[in-house]
């Protein structure tokens, strides 16, 4: 039996009378590349944000290889890898020094810290000006420099919150590269991303949440099977494999009509 | 484009812009913080302006008197401290100090000028302006009660003398901001600063050495310092007025213009800094000549502290960084020396400075002023890292371990300060003694952990998204603010208190043991503080994130 790296219990966040998440319960397996999906508003930056500490759950648990992370922050916190919304860099800092600082937060001495930093940045591609600060980094440049301090320590369970929103193909091929080579060494990948055929190349499971709900779950191959079962599927007379696009269009049911008049815009 | 009225344009854009900040006020008010906030910026305005009437009515007064003797010179006397004030102000209290973020304007078609109304309008909101506006009107009524004849005359002149002093000040900033946000610009700054004020401490040696050469180097001074200030806009503005009162209309309306050249003057030089900002400018470590060299990843090790934990090294390490990179708090540390020297001046030249009659004040006056102008990073210590309380939030390190290392930290560049303080006060004093060295140590080992304390818990409660870089930006919560003023009134009381006692009784043991042990209790606070700030950091985690990440 696989052995789980993420476990959810019933997980759920209100916001006042706005139920964000509402009993969310996600199996992912240790060594998974998992995207979790969803349209906007759905609940998957809430969702994230209780799984790496950043946000306390209303009610429910989370496990996180094993260990109930309301009872072991900080030992669930030394075995994750965080890339948030908001890149949660500090601005003032070079790269280098940005990368030193992590380090040192996740408790690795001096040497080890400023090795690995070293092959990070040269990984990145983040050498070219070191005296740079991190303000001053174009925006490509900071989501590999937030992935770079994220995965510095070597965590179990990578978790990214849009890895690749605004970042050119270059960026977006070192990124990869950096995924596939954690995944290839057993590393757990729990990414939310809206472009699709990312996440389909990309992950070998799939969640997808709807309004704050869990609305499908498991393999790609599984998903795709549930979906063609549904009488949906019959009548679309395409032998083809549906793509995630569409398994996703028809689990949410986000077709809408494009009749709208916006006449003054030419 | 139909639709679009060049004519219009302005006036909407500007109707636009007050409707968003009457919306982002309104909305503000729906959290239990915003309703707060509120309470406390009407406590506040409540005591500007009760210092700005007060302080009217004391000039005004003054000003009619001058008039009414036929001496209308000396109100350049009352120009002088408004103008000084003015221009000083924004910087001794930038928690009270508010320019807009302009940046986020330059993505609609603002035309330059409406931009410009925007940056003037919000700068008109300063304490500083709304005091030393209030002050000019106390004068102006004075002026017109002794001399109603010359009211509106007196209104325009003053009037002129306001807007001169509103554009100085964001000129200034505009200008200092530039030249502080380049690493290179900023060392020649800082030299230039010790190497002005090493000049300054000289000037006490060279007049002892000198001796009674010295008193008629003052003269001589004091006798080219006339002239310099005529020129200057206070004395401008204070000769317009003069003349006007002694009917000289003709030499009254070309000083008038003299002050008006100063008023283009100064609005030439801002418009070169707000034309780059209205271009999109960007302030940056980088000059556009950027040293782009291809170098490889040559990564420093980190600080090594003994005894102390990896993580609270790292914050400490990131802080110090962090201040070494904002101009804008460079400026404010050197404020206290500077202060010191201020306060010193006039002693030498026979008149009485405040620590010239009691210089054994100048130690504890100076650091007292250090950690008050400190307090505006300690009562709000995430405010520069924004989006990163994200990662210390999602980092295993303890927020009672980051809070350990900003407070190392900040009690680092106090330490730093008071070694300074010391220095200076042995210069342009006399080296303060081993008592009062003591005594001084003791009031900070009480202050410094109290303040600490409450820092450490406003930090969380009360946390305010700040920009290191700018000036102006750096406003912290309204309501950090007021406590920030109960506290001071309570610690710098008690601490004042007991330094009195110890100064001026005959028990000064009895004081010193008193200290001790109001020593021990601010320890014990600061530590209990700490303790519990993991539990605060847990319950208020959804508030940083949205504050300071925003």
């Amino acid at each position: 039996m696989d052995t789980l790296a993420i476990a959810t219990e019933n997980l759920t966040r209100r916001f006042g009378d706005l139920v964000a998440v509402q009993d969310v319960n996600l199996r992912v397996s240790s060594g998974q590349f998992f995207g979790f999906l969803g349209p906007n508003g759905a609940g998957k930056s809430t969702t994230i944000k209780m799984l790496t500490g950043l946000l306390a759950s209303t009610s429910g648990r989370i496990q996180i290889l094993g260990l109930d992370f309301a009872q072991h922050p900080v030992e669930v916190k030394r075995q994750i890898g965080v890339v948030p919304e908001g890149l949660a860099l500090f601005g003032r800092l070079t790269g280098a020094e940005y990368l030193t600082f992590v380090g040192r937060m996740y408790g690795l001495d001096r040497e080890t810290t400023a090795k690995r930093a070293a092959e990070l940045l040269e990984f990145m591609q983040l050498t070219d000006q070191p005296k740079k600060l991190v303000t001053d980094y174009s925006h490509g440049m900071q989501k590999k420099l937030a992935l770079a301090a994220a995965v510095i320590h070597g965590p179990k369970i990578l978790f990214l919150d849009e890895p690749f929103e605004g970042v050119d193909a270059i960026a977006a091929g070192t990124l990869k590269a950096m995924l596939q080579r954690m995944i290839a060494r057993g590393a757990t990948i729990f990414l939310t991303s809206h472009v699709l055929e990312i996440v389909e190349r990309l992950c070998s499971h799939v969640a997808i949440i709807d309004r704050g709900q869990l609305v499908a779950q498991g393999s790609l191959e599984e998903l795709r099977t549930g979906v063609e079962a549904q009488g949906d599927a019959a009548d679309a007379q395409a032998p083809a494999k549906l793509t995630l696009e569409e398994i996703f269009l028809r689990t949410v049911g986000g077709a809408r009509s494009a009749e709208q008049e916006l006449s003054w815009l030419g | 484009m139909a639709g679009l009225s060049a004519a219009s344009v302005p006036r909407g854009q500007l109707g636009a812009i007050a409707a968003l900040r009457w919306h982002l006020f309104a909305h503000s008010l729906r959290s239990r913080k915003g309703a707060l906030e509120l309470f406390s910026r009407i406590v506040i305005s409540v005591v500007i302006a009760s210092g700005g009437l007060g302080g009217a009515i004391l000039l005004g007064g003054a000003a009619w008197y001058f008039v009414s003797r036929h001496k209308p010179e000396a109100l350049a006397l009352l120009l002088w401290p408004v103008f000084l004030f003015w221009q000083m102000f924004p910087l001794m209290a930038s928690a009270l100090t508010e320019t807009i973020d302009a940046s986020y304007l330059v993505r609609f078609p603002l035309n330059y000028r409406a931009y410009v109304l925007v940056r003037l309008a919000y700068g008109a909101l300063d304490p500083a302006t709304v005091l030393g506006s209030l002050w000019l009107v106390g004068i102006t009524l004075g002026i017109g009660w002794a001399l109603p004849a010359l009211l509106p005359w007196a209104a325009l002149v003053l009037f002129v003398f306001a807007l001169v002093n509103l554009l100085l000040t964001q000129m200034v900033f505009a200008w200092v901001e530039r030249w502080l946000a380049q690493r290179r610009t900023r060392e020649v700054f800082a030299v230039l600063f010790f190497v002005a004020l090493l000049g300054m401490q000289l000037i006490g040696p060279i007049m002892t050495r000198y001796g009674e050469r010295s008193g008629a180097a003052f003269h001589t001074a004091g006798r080219f310092a006339g002239p310099v200030q005529a020129v200057l806009p206070p004395g401008i503005a204070s000769r317009s007025l003069a003349e006007a009162a002694h009917g000289r209309s003709g030499l009254s309306a070309a000083f008038l213009a003299f002050l008006m050249v100063y008023f283009v003057a100064i609005l030439r030089a801002l418009s070169i800094r707000l034309r780059a900002q209205f271009r999109g400018e960007n302030l940056s470590e980088v000059s556009g000549s950027s040293r782009t060299r291809a170098m490889g990843a040559a990564v420093p090790l980190g600080w090594r502290l003994p005894g102390l934990p990896g993580d609270v090294i790292a914050v400490l390490e990131k802080e110090f960084r962090y201040l070494a990179r904002s101009g804008p708090v460079l400026l404010t540390f050197i404020t206290p020396i500077v202060m010191l020297f201020v306060f010193g001046l006039g002693g030498r030249s026979g008149s009485t400075g405040f620590l010239q009659h009691w210089p054994q004040l100048a130690l504890p006056v100076g650091a007292s002023y250090a950690l008050l102008l400190l307090t505006n990073l300690i009562y709000n210590t995430f405010g520069p890292d924004g989006g990163g309380i994200q990662f210390f939030l999602a980092s295993p390190a303890t927020f009672r371990h980051v809070m350990l290392g900003k407070n190392l930290a900040h009690m680092g560049v106090l330490a730093v300060e008071v070694a300074v303080l010391t220095i200076g006060v042995s210069v342009m004093y006399h080296p303060p003694t081993l008592r009062m060295v003591v005594l001084t140590m003791a009031a900070l080992l009480f202050a410094a952990p109290i303040n600490l304390a409450a820092g450490n818990l406003l930090s969380l409660y009360s946390p305010k998204k700040t920009e290191f870089g700018t000036f102006g930006r750096q406003r912290a919560s309204q309501t950090t603010v007021l406590a920030s003023f109960a506290i001071q009134a309570v610690v710098f009381g008690i601490a004042g208190l007991a330094m009195f006692s110890a100064i001026y009784s005959s028990r000064s043991g009895l004081a010193l043991i008193a200290f001790v042990a109001l020593d021990a209790v601010a320890v014990l606070l600061y530590i209990s503080v700490l303790r519990g700030v993991d539990r605060v950091a847990g319950r208020r985690s959804e508030v940083l994130a949205t504050e300071l990440c925003n």
